[in-house]
């Protein structure tokens, strides 16, 4: 069997002036697995998410997604190409309503402009059809097809994250990017959180997740990557990491000999 | 199946709006209130685009004026110092203002929020300048006269009448293609820009293009409702694209809920109303009154004075029909 690569970083780094946020990282990344970036603050994850999907250039280092190099697609086009992510502070669009924001998210896999909805030329109704029924069917998959109508805002937090997870769904990636998806959540949304996940992997889609939850990540996460002061210092199985001497030092603040 | 509804439900809004303006005129045969109705729709043109602008995508524009001028004078000097025909001298306007828009619209829209205000406000000013000093075509400070009329076929729109059909034919044109472009995934893109840009480029929506693209239609529709208001006039002079006329559109735009194409009317008919009508004779204080207007408006209604009383309308029906039952 072989195994597939759908991300690979080799020498990735990231420098805000004299801060080295992620320090020459190389990771390779399996195609239609669960993965997990955990490490204390500061470790430089939401950093390696916002290289990965071009919100920042990246200072030195290649990333490859599927192996195609990706350091100078703007980061609007990685939608395209099969990227996609949420934010920690959610991010939804709050003047919309809860089936607009899934709209939105039909953005890339549609294509008609300006002209043709000034018009309401046939594209546009054909596409516009389209987009809804696709809205409706993520909707539904995340289980918040009955708020349809309702405003994004007005939503408990749990939901939002759901909303924002259907968002990201609906560019029908290749890989999606969770940012602390469970933050914020209660034992029972966790739970639902744990079920979407493994489903949205069972989608064929590759997950990488930066959590803070340690048993959240344990129960889902087939493969982790620890990260201390923008390093990688660990990977493996969830029990081979927890094991490892390093890993503990860097949660717990020791110095390693 | 909702949304459906709610377009159908908007036809025939438009239906019965356009029934009632073409009735209007006939009311008050070629009174004074013509003249009004036609200053009502061309503000609503330029309105719209703000809307757009700063309701919809929430880029800033405080110098909208400086399309409405571009359009006005370009239409101006084309037709009367050039003879060129009216219409391709608008549609030339169009074209040149739209241009422009594109332009500038990139290095501006590397500014956001506070910043781009400034810049936009600069952008007014040195158009307004431009319109002064540019005396050997624009007239300079007095301006021009003479400026022909527009005609099709023969029959000249020489009368406020006819000028009337004119202008609301393209003011219902620019309300409907607006509107069409709201709820589509066009407009869905610029309020996903309003909303959070991080996410709209993570969802793939390219968040610069679309603000320019956005300029460019404002400013287009700016450009038109300009060469209507100098075909209509028949005279041209820089007051008319001063910084207060820019603030005057805010005004519009704020009065009809930023985010509502059809607020547009409301907000150029009341400000107009308030203008021609009402503050007539303070001259140019008026804009104090604006002011006045803009800050309590954005206190206690922050989405527009439009949008509130719709919300209480639906309010008030509901509690009718509570009764009823």
């Amino acid at each position: 069997m072989t195994r597939s690569v759908i991300l690979e970083t080799r020498g990735l780094t990231k420098a805000f002036g004299g801060l080295v946020a992620v320090n020459k990282v190389d990771l390779t990344v399996e195609a239609g697995k669960i993965i997990a970036i955990i490490g204390p603050n500061g470790a430089g994850k939401t950093t390696l998410f916002n290289l990965v999907t071009g919100v920042h250039p990246v200072s030195s280092g290649e990333i490859y997604f599927q192996g195609a190099l990706l350091n100078n697609v703007p980061a609007y086009k990685r939608a395209s190409l099969g990227i996609v992510r949420t934010y920690q502070h959610v991010h939804l669009f709050e003047n919309m309503t809860v089936l607009e924001n899934v709209m939105s998210g039909r953005h890339a896999r549609s294509s008609y402009g300006f002209l043709e909805a000034a018009f309401r030329l046939p594209k546009a109704h054909r596409e516009e059809e389209s987009i809804s029924l696709n809205a409706i069917k993520y909707l539904n998959l995340v289980g918040l097809g009955a708020y349809a109508e309702h405003d994004a805002l007005s939503l408990p937090l749990g939901q939002q994250k759901l909303l924002a997870i259907a968002r990201a769904l609906a560019t029908e990636p290749r890989l999606i990017l969770l940012d602390e998806p469970g933050a914020g959540l209660n034992t029972l949304e966790k739970r639902q959180l744990s079920d979407l996940i493994r489903n949205i992997r069972e989608m064929g889609i590759s997950v990488i997740l930066v959590e803070h939850d340690m048993p959240l990540v344990m129960g889902i996460a087939e493969w982790v990557i620890v990260l201390d002061s923008g390093q990688k210092i660990a990977e493996g199985t969830a029990a081979q990491v927890q094991k490892d001497p390093k890993v503990i030092a860097a949660y717990l603040g020791e110095e390693v000999e | 199946m909702l949304a459906r509804l709610t377009s159908k439900w908007s036809y025939l809004a438009i239906a019965v709006l356009f029934a009632l303006l073409m009735l209007v005129p006939f009311n008050w045969f070629l009174g004074h209130y013509t003249t009004l109705a036609i200053f009502i729709g061309i503000y609503t043109i330029v309105t719209v685009g703000l809307c757009l602008l700063m309701g919809y995508t929430g880029q800033v524009s405080l110098g909208q004026a400086a399309f409405f001028g571009m359009g006005a004078y370009i239409s101006a000097i084309l037709s009367k110092t050039y003879g060129v025909n009216p219409w391709l001298a608008m549609l030339i306007a169009a074209v040149m203002t739209g241009a422009f828009a594109y332009i500038i619209g990139y290095p501006i829209f590397r500014l956001r929020g506070n910043y781009l205000a400034m810049a936009t406000l600069g952008l007014g000013l040195i158009m307004w300048v431009l319109f002064r000093e540019l005396g050997r075509f624009t007239g300079g400070p007095d301006g021009m006269t003479g400026i022909p009329s527009l005609s099709i076929a023969g029959f000249v729109f020489n009368t406020p009448f006819r000028r009337y059909f004119l202008v609301w034919f393209f003011c219902l044109a620019v309300l409907l293609i607006s509107q069409n472009i709201v709820r589509s995934r066009t407009g869905r893109a610029l309020r996903a820009i309003h909303g959070s840009e991080a996410a709209s480029e993570s969802i793939g929506i390219n968040v610069d293009q679309f603000k320019v693209k956005i300029l460019v239609l404002s400013a287009v529709y700016a450009s038109i409702a300009g060469s209507l208001l100098v075909y209509h006039l028949r005279f041209v002079s820089p007051q008319l694209f001063d910084f207060l006329a820019s603030v005057r559109l805010v005004v519009m735009a704020v009065i009809g809920g930023l985010a509502s194409v059809w607020g547009a009317i409301f907000g150029a008919g009341a400000t107009r109303i308030l203008s021609d009508e009402l503050l007539l004779r303070f001259g140019q204080w008026d804009i104090v009154v604006y002011g006045l207007i803009l800050m309590l408006v954005m206190i206690f209604m922050p989405e527009g004075l439009f949008v509130r009383l719709k919300e209480l309308y639906e309010r008030l029906r509901l509690r009718y029909k509570r009764r009823e039952a």
